[in-house]
Parts: C-alpha cells; structure tokens; sequence
C-alpha cells in the first residue's frame, strides 16, 4: 500500500460520508440549525446570569452572547461528534463495511475516511455559529488567526471525541445505545466544565470536577478565544487536551477496529 | 468424486467455524473448484453457505482447516486475496444514498483505479447491468433486482478471477432470476469462475457445472447436477400423507409397500415417504393398488425423474424446497439465527 493510496481511499470514504450528510435533508437541518437552537435557548434562558454583579470580572465581557458563542461552540461539537459512532452502525448492518473490508484498502483509512468527514461537518457547523454570533453583535477578542485557531481546536477536538462514539459503536453494533451512552456521557461532563459557567461561579464541588474535566480546558481557549484574545498558554493545554483524549480514543478504537475486521 | 480433478482455483480442506462458544456453523467441509467454472453451494437455511463464503472472502477467520484461492490462503495472504476476488453479499452491501455511478465510483477507488479507467469501466459497468437509465438516482429508490444487479456490478470492478456471489436470486422474481441467470453464464463464460451459494435446487441445477450440498454445516453430496440426480438410480415417487399421525403413517405406509416389487429404497421426508424404483411410471398403479388394500389414504402423489431435491431428501430426510421468499436479516457481527448447538 503506498501513500497515495491511502490518501485516494481515505478521501473517497470522507467523500461518500459527505455526499450522505448533505443529501438528507434532515441531517442539513440538524447540522445547521441546531447551532442556532442552542444559540436561542442559553441566551434566551441564561440571560439574567450577565446581570450578576462580577461577571464582567470572571468573564472579561460584560455582553452575555459574547460568552454563550463559546459554550455552543463546544456544544455543538460535542453533539456533532457524538454521533459519529451512527455512521458504523449503519454500515455493519446495511453490510456495506463488508464492501469496504472485501476492498483491498486499508482499514485505517476506513476509520480516518469517516472522522475526516466528521471533521469537515464540524467545522462547517463551527462557521455557521461564528457567523451567527457576529450577526448577533458579538465581537472578537481575537483577530483573522485566532478564528483559524478556534477552528482548529474545534476540528481536532471534534475527531478526537468522535473517536469516543465510534468505540461505542463498535461495541455495542447498536445505534441507540451508541446515542444513547454518547448523550448520558457528555452531557453531564458539559455542565460539569467551564463551557457555560465560569469557573468561579460554580459551586465548590462543580469547580473541583471542572478543573479535571478536558472539556474545560478546550472552553477556556474558546472562551478567551472570542473575548479576550489569542492566549497560546491556554491553546497549547487545550491541544495536550485534545492529543491525550484523542490518543486514549483512536488507539482504543483502532485496535477494536482491527479486532473487529479479522475476528 | 469428480471434483478436483483439473486444475482447481479454489481447494478447501476441512475448514471449520465454531462461532462463540458452542454454535457449528462449518464442520469440516472439504471440496475444490475447477478454474473456469460455476460451483454451486446449495443448501437450505442455516446450512452454513454465507459463513463460508465470508471465510473465503477473508471476512472470518475459520476456527480451523485450510484454504487456498488461487494458491493464496485468505487468512495470512488476505490482501492479496482481496485484490483477486469480487464478492456480492447475501444482503446486497450498496449505499442507498449514493447513486449507482457514485456506488461503482467509490469501489473504483477501492480497487485503486486510475481515474480515466474508473470512469470508463463505470460506464461499461452501468451498461452491463442495465442500469444506465436510472444510474443517477440514489440507489435505495431502486428495485430489488435493479439492487441486485448493482451490487453484482460493484463486486465485477476489479475483475475479479473468482466471483462469490451468496444467494444472488433470493428475492428476485421469475423474471429478474431468470435475468440473471444469463448475467452469471456470461460472466462464466468469459473466463470468471464464479462460486455461487443458493437455496434454490433449479438454479442450482441449471447454472452449476459442479455442486456440494451442504446440510448443518456438513456437506453432504457433491458432483455434478447430472452425477448426483443418476446416483439416486431410480425415478421418485413422493407420497405425501396426512399431518395428523405422520409418524405411525410412515410406518405404516412402509410395512404397505415392503411387498411391493420393484422399489429400490424408501426414505422419509418432512411430508411423506419417498418412494425409489427404476420404472416409476410402471409402478405406480402397484403401489396405489397396495396402499388401497391396506387402507392407508393418501394426500398427494408426485412422480418425476429425480431431482436435486430427492437428492436432499435422500441424504438428509427434509425436503429443500423454499415455501416462501424468506426475510433476509442479517447479523453479521451480532446474534446468531436459530444457532444449531451440539
Ligand atoms: N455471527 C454469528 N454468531 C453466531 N452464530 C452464527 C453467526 N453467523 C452465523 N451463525 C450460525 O451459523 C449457522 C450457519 O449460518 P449461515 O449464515 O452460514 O447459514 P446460510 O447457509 O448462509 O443460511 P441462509 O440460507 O439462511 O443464509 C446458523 O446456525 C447461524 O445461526
Ligand atoms: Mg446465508
């Protein structure tokens, strides 16, 4: 197998992920509007939470919006990548990975082809909020290269979460339950982490799981992000972060991944 | 048996397939199949024919035995194996959102073809299969038989010597069967050998040059259609009897007809007795003269030359034919169907 093999077959996997996405219907609405759902709900119902007197202070804005961009930045990965794991599910049952694996292509390339495409739907999903926000009045604390920044973070903290749901997938074979422990799991770790209440605003034992949560340490670079600025103390935790998780998950997933394709 | 005897492409040799811990899917099959040629796999549900295909096929690893495709063993040589061979599954592996132009596209990729041959064996493919007209819609607006021929199209990109093809008919009707029936004999005869599994005794009989039955796991006769049918020796007359006291009905219809001469052999099957005798026609009127005396009634008689089926019966005691078009439900990494245990 050489590289250029590798790159056709993983990009022709992506490719055929991307052609699914965008040809139901549903899913574009899903992609695409449940940014702005999540966007309308924690600014509609958390709005009060600006008119606490030190917000300002823990936050560096005193405009609720600027603060929630970052929270559905992170919300909408999570949900996004979480459902990663569907797309394996489906292709067990419908025998399609069977296709793939009669194929003399790698099997690294089928995993790599998916989490591309997931990376791809990310970001488009990250666009459409960052534009949205601007549309709302919101300002940046970080210029043209701290936007390529977040991106960037969402991106591999996007794939590097995925990988998660792909392990579920491949151990249950079920697509509910991939959802269904995908959601039980990440959820909770959400509120339990800095994305939608700063740090000191948490209750005290809130603020101790916060602080070993990885999904804190990616809302603290997102967040200064968008309203402070381009902070690479923060960014570089957040990608040890995302290498740390992403390691732990695509390691665990490539070996079941092998075990599962030879049995 | 006459197997093996030119050059075989395919050898296998007691292969084995225990699923976790105690489920007999592939008992110690042995058979090999001559290059150029169409080797049927006929067997009913359960029998063991999509296991060992996905064996061959490099999709499972056999929990004992060998195998060889073309001199090359599927498990240490998998990739080679791969590059070598087309495979169209049970439950037809097409991506319904993907049209059939990008289906066959994305498998060009796989086999890692140049683009302009992609696009040209795409087309070549698309006519093959009669499917130039609707090869812009998604696949899952497609019928079952226009499914069918996709998926036989994708298995053919890389052109492949050795074709595995698991139950191609099943679910087609009279007409798409009967299509491709003529897509297989074509592809046969230009060169392809085609390893074909199927429930089905006539497409058996009409398409394979060379034939196992398998039963549980265990094959159970082989050769040639023609072979296997001349060994039974004799014409079949199947008497079918009530539901109700089949057991004692056997008996007694057996104890009937021992004194009748001229019949070769009796066997039970699911419905009846199957009566053997050399001169069917002429013995008829014996056998229904005998049963009158005895009292014993009778639901239906059938007289034919033997079949694949009186082949099934004869070595199995169930009859193969398929009532009903059955669900296709596939569990390929999942529970068993109606596992047999031993
Ligand atoms: N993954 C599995 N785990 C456990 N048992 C299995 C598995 N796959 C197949 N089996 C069992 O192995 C036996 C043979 O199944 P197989 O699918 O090979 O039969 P088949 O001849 O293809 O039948 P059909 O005509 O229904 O497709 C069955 O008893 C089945 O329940
Ligand atoms: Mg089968």
């Amino acid at each position: 197998m050489t590289v250029s093999e590798f790159l056709s077959e993983t990009i022709g996997i992506s490719h055929r992920w991307l052609l699914k996405t965008f040809r139901r219907p549903a899913f574009v609405f899903f992609a695409l509007f449940q940014p702005i759902i999540w966007f309308l709900l924690f600014t509609q119902s958390f709005r009060a939470i600006a008119d606490i007197p030190n917000f300002e202070q823990v936050t560096g804005t005193d405009n609720y919006l600027t603060f929630f961009s970052g929270a559905v930045v992170i919300q909408t990965v999570l949900t996004s990548s979480m459902q990663s794991g569907m797309g394996f599910v489906t292709d067990i049952e419908t025998g399609y990975l069977d296709k793939m694996q009669v194929a003399p292509i790698s099997r690294a390339s089928i995993l790599m082809g998916k989490l591309l495409a997931d990376g791809v739907r990310i970001v488009i999903q990250t666009c459409v909020i960052l534009v949205l926000a601007v549309a709302l009045g919101v300002r940046f604390g970080s210029g043209p290269l701290g936007i390529l920044v977040l991106l960037m973070l969402a991106l591999a903290f996007g794939i590097a979460w995925a990988g998660i749901s792909v392990f579920i997938a491949l151990t249950t074979k079920d697509s509910e339950a991939t959802l269904m422990i995908g959601v039980i799991t990440t959820f909770p770790l959400l509120f339990l982490s800095t994305a939608v209440m700063p740090k000191e605003l948490l209750p005290d034992v809130v603020q101790r799981i916060a602080v070993v949560n990885p999904i804190s340490y990616i809302a603290d670079a997102l967040h200064a992000l968008i309203i402070t600025g381009l902070d690479w103390g923060l960014v570089a935790r957040a990608l040890v972060v995302i290498l740390l998780v992403g390691f732990v998950s695509l390691g665990a997933t490539t070996l079941l991944f092998r075990r599962a394709v030879t049995r | 048996m006459a197997s093996g005897d030119a050059d075989p492409i395919i050898t296998v040799s007691k292969l084995r397939k225990v699923f976790n811990p105690d489920i007999v899917a592939v008992d110690d099959v042995s058979f090999s199949v001559t290059r150029g040629q169409i080797f049927g796999f006929l067997g009913p549900n359960g029998a063991g024919k999509t296991t060992t295909i996905r064996m061959l096929a490099t999709l499972l690893q056999p929990s004992g035995g060998t195998m060889r495709i073309d001199g090359l063993d599927p498990v240490t040589d998998a990739a080679a194996v791969r590059r070598m061979i087309g495979y169209g599954a049970q439950d037809i592996g097409v991506d319904g959102d993907l049209t059939a132009r990008e289906n066959l596209r994305l498998m060009a990729t796989f086999y890692h073809l140049p683009k302009r041959e992609a696009i040209a064996r795409t087309e070549e493919l698309l006519t093959a299969v009669d499917l130039q007209q609707a090869a812009d819609r998604p696949a899952m607006t497609y019928s079952g038989g226009m499914r069918r021929r996709l998926d036989l199209a994708c298995a053919l990109v890389p052109r492949p010597k050795v074709l595995f093809l698991d139950e191609p008919t099943t679910g087609l009707d009279p007409q798409n069967r009967t299509h491709m029936w003529d897509y297989v004999r074509g592809l046969n005869e230009s060169g392809t050998t085609i390893f074909l599994t199927t429930q089905y005794m006539e497409e058996a009989d009409k398409l394979a040059h060379q034939l196992c039955i398998i039963d549980m796991g265990r094959i159970v006769a082989e050769g040639t259609p023609k072979e296997l049918k001349a060994a039974i020796g004799a014409d079949v007359i199947q008497l079918r009897l009530p539901h109700e006291g089949l057991t004692e009905g056997r008996v007694a219809l057996r104890a009937a007809l021992a004194a009748v001469a001229g019949i070769s052999d009796m066997s039970d099957y699911d419905e009846g007795v199957a009566v053997y005798a050399k001169d069917g026609p002429g013995k008829v009127a014996a056998i229904v003269r005998a049963l009158d005396d005895a009292k014993i009634g009778f639901d239906g008689l059938n007289l034919s030359a033997p079949s694949l089926d009186d082949v099934f019966v004869k070595h199995t005691g169930r009859t193969l034919r398929v009532e009903s078009v059955k669900p296709t439900g596939r569990t390929p990494w999942g529970g068993p169907r109606g596992p047999k245990r031993r």
